[in-house]
């Protein structure tokens, strides 16, 4: 009898406790890269090491960050300085001989008008497998203004991310760039600096 | 004090402006800079940066109903079936899918910090789905005891598929050891509720068995693991009854529980076997003890007068002729 | 020839003689006095480096340019603000099509040469302001490769065009018309004479030589007039982060740099030999 008692009270405490909380509960809330924050991405510093926490502190096996570039802010330069290792030796064709990518994620195709002779003459378009992509930060270091035009940034791709209440990544970024927002500001692109 | 106060005053002033200018950068830009489509003309289309989606909402869902049924199933299992092999079935999907497929996220245990963060930070959003898998085992732990812990919990499926040869702990060696988690309980709510920058989740940090679900984890995290598998085989369920936070609350639950594991009184025989056959020390002069009852129906097993057994002692006895 | 900085004029701040957020075009009038462009203001400053004048201009300005009458035309978004030489708005030349923003203003002959970074090339402009043809388009890619988004060019003695092209890590030579005559430059890293990076140079010159600026790193090089590597002038002064700089060559081999993160004007002298 008294048990029963008891039982209900607990009950209705919990289930109190429940409504409670859904009374509160918000839409979903998502960890994401800050680019203003980032090493990688944040003007300012122009001879800083890539910095790769990301890679080596996520729980998922192959990180949940990875690079993605912006197509829209994307120069679509011949020379890009993310895709080749602009410090490499030129080859005879007066481009540069090796690819910064140590997993050789980013592609590169010509488009639009192409011109066979010249391709200095061309647009190219730079895309990330995000596959082979690791999050290793060296690609969107070199993409950073002032040398490119920031198109490349860090994001958490959220079909990887397992949404840990404490995101390792989080603990270990020694800028506090990883942030907890509401889903759809997470989709949005990196910026790297306040518009004017 | 006035003048070198000034003078550190002014020396912090002109070391501020070198962390502050590295952040606002600002040259006038122009606004289209890039190339865009109609530039690069050939009829090109500026692709759109993908934007992965996390799981999706109805399968979230899927994995509270799934949890609410996975526990429903337990309790018919133990309390009405009363067979051992499908509650071994049971373990063996929840550990499958719980454990490996789900790797062992979001689950009730952690879902503790959740809650505790919840209820004192205004600013923390938690979502539905996380809610119900904290209540509903107490629920259920109200109505029909540690259901959860019986086949439902991929930690503890993890575990009972080690079992090997348990060894009886010492009654007092087991009473004080149960306090450890009551322990582990406050300390993981007092970390969690730390302001949002020193918030600590130790349950999902130190939890043993997220390693293996990942199949990748750190080497302290795969250690504790390990050790708490190597345990497993010979002491029921360590972490079970003496670390689990969530056990700490099944317990209080329990003890107030409408139904539980029963062993019987009209069918005693007073054979002991129960209490050899329990490796979690739940069952007291002949009786389950509710609140450590794991829900494990080995007590069933080995009673002469459940399931197989007691059926073929009923034939027995009715070919036999009258019985006395 | 080795370069010595001699003078450092303007600086950041909200001094009169001072740039509150910009400096992005510099000139020289037959006087020698130099106009820098800035903000939405026009300075102007005496050899030494002492505030003359100053005036507002509509729009914030882009580029600068003094003709032989001692007009000065200032390069805007979609127009051309002409101011006399009294520092009155004497005309402005309206033209979103041809003029979307002009970073850049030269003359040749009786026209007035603009370079439109929204088109991402090169105008000749009547004395009216209309465009009479476009220089720089004849190509597979329909103009300029200027990822940063400044078109820049210098104007020899001969009517000669010559542009930065960033993409193509070469300075080109274009004739009035807008035939291609001819282009030096070519990507190296290692090499102080090649273009480093994605798009470099930003930023071209025309005096005893020419003269380019690049950014990261930034630096301020000499060419001569047929390409040949004379050697790099300038490049720990300027700040990591600046890109655009704008330069502007001087009598008697002097060259002006403004750089755009710390908003002041370098002077560099030859040393003497």
């Amino acid at each position: 009898m008294n048990q029963n008692v008891t039982r209900r009270a607990a009950v209705a405490a919990l289930a109190g406790g429940a409504g409670f909380l859904a009374h509160k509960a918000h839409g979903q809330v998502v960890w994401q890269v800050n680019a203003s924050k980032c090493i990688n991405s944040r003007l300012g510093e122009t001879t800083v090491e890539a910095c790769n926490l990301c890679t080596s502190s996520c729980v998922v096996g192959l990180s949940a960050v990875r690079a993605v570039n912006e197509h829209s802010k994307c120069g679509r330069c011949n020379i890009c300085p993310a895709y080749f290792n602009i410090t490499s030796a030129v080859d005879e064709k007066g481009m540069p001989s090796e690819k910064l990518c140590p997993r050789d994620a980013i592609t590169r195709k010509p488009i639009g008008k192409q011109d066979p002779e010249d391709p200095s003459n061309n647009f190219y378009e730079y895309t990330i497998d995000e596959e082979k992509c690791d999050g290793c930060g060296r690609c969107v270091m070199k993409c950073k203004e002032p040398l490119g035009l920031g198109s490349i940034t860090l994001r958490v791709r959220y079909d990887k991310c397992v949404l840990c209440n404490r995101c390792a990544i989080s603990t270990a970024c020694p800028k506090d760039a990883l942030e907890q927002i509401p889903l759809p500001a997470a989709l949005e692109p990196g910026l790297a600096r306040r518009t004017e | 004090m006035g003048v070198r106060f000034h003078l550190a005053a002014v020396a912090l002033l002109l070391l501020l402006p070198g962390e502050v200018l590295a952040q606002a950068i600002q040259y006038t830009r122009p606004v289209e800079t890039a190339p865009q489509e109609r530039t690069i003309g050939g009829g090109y289309k500026t692709p759109a940066a993908q934007k992965p989606l996390p799981r999706q909402y109805w399968l979230q869902v899927l994995d509270v109903v799934l949890l609410a049924g996975a526990m429903a199933v337990s309790a018919w299992i133990v309390l009405k079936k009363r067979n051992r092999r499908w509650l071994m079935g049971l373990a063996i999907f929840s550990l499958v899918y719980f454990g490996f497929y789900r790797e062992g996220c979001v689950c009730p245990i952690g879902s503790i910090q959740n809650v505790a963060v919840a209820l004192t930070d205004p600013k923390y959003s938690i979502p539905l789905v996380v809610i119900a898998t904290f209540f509903l085992p107490l629920f259920a732990a109200l109505f029909f005891g540690r259901a959860f812990c019986g086949g439902v919990c991929a930690l503890g499926a993890m575990q009972e598929v080690v079992v090997l040869k348990p060894v009886q702990v010492p009654r007092r060696l087991d009473r004080v050891l149960g306090l450890v988690k009551y322990a582990y309980l406050a300390l993981a709510i007092v970390l969690a509720i730390r302001p949002a920058i020193a918030r600590d989740f130790v349950i999902c940090r130190f939890d043993p068995f997220v390693g293996f679900f990942r199949k990748t984890g750190e080497p302290h995290m795969l250690l504790i693991g390990g050790v708490f598998l190597v345990a497993g085989m010979f002491i029921g369920r360590p972490y079970c009854r003496w670390f689990c936070p969530y056990g700490a609350l099944l317990n209080w639950c329990s003890r107030i529980a409408r139904r539980g594991v029963s062993i019987t009184p009209h069918r005693e025989l007073d054979c002991g076997l129960c209490n050899e056959a329990c490796p979690y020390g739940a069952i007291e002069k002949m009786r389950a003890i509710r609140k450590d009852c794991l829900y494990c129906a080995r007590c069933y097993a080995s009673c002469p007068n459940e399931g197989e057994r007691a059926k073929a002692k009923q034939e027995l006895v009715t070919i036999g002729g009258s019985a006395r | 020839m080795k370069y010595q900085q001699s003078l450092v004029i303007g600086g950041k701040g909200s001094e009169p003689h001072q740039f509150a957020q910009s400096l992005t075009g510099l000139a020289l009038d037959r006087r020698g006095l130099l106009h820098a462009a800035g903000d939405a203001e026009i300075k102007v400053y005496d050899p030494s480096g002492r505030l003359m004048s100053k005036w507002r201009t509509e729009r914030p300005a882009l580029s600068i340019a003094v003709a032989s009458t001692g007009h000065v035309y200032c390069g805007e978004e979609e127009q051309i603000e002409i101011f006399d030489p009294a520092a009155k708005t004497a005309r402005v030349w309206k033209d979103p099509k041809m003029l979307g923003r002009v970073t850049a203003i030269g003359f040749a002959g009786n026209y007035v040469l603009a370079g439109d970074a929204a088109g991402r090339a090169i105008r000749r402009l009547d004395s009216a302001g209309r465009t009479v043809n476009t220089i720089g388009t004849d190509n597979n890619v329909g103009g300029l490769l200027i990822p940063n988004g400044t078109v820049s060019f210098g104007v020899d003695g001969e009517g000669v065009i010559h542009a930065a092209n960033p993409g193509k890590h070469r300075v080109e030579r274009y004739s009035g018309e807008g035939e291609l005559l001819g282009h030096f430059g070519r990507f190296h890293f290692q090499d102080p004479a090649g273009f480093t990076g994605c798009c470099n140079p930003t930023s071209v010159a025309i005096g005893d030589g020419i003269y380019v600026t690049e950014k990261a790193p930034p630096r301020l090089k000499v060419y001569g007039k047929d390409g040949q590597f004379g050697g790099v002038i300038a490049a720990e002064c300027f700040d990591p982060n600046s890109k655009n700089i704008p330069v502007l060559a001087g009598a008697r081999g002097r060259v002006y740099a403004a750089d755009p993160v710390k908003l002041h004007i370098l002077v560099f002298e030859p040393e003497a030999v």
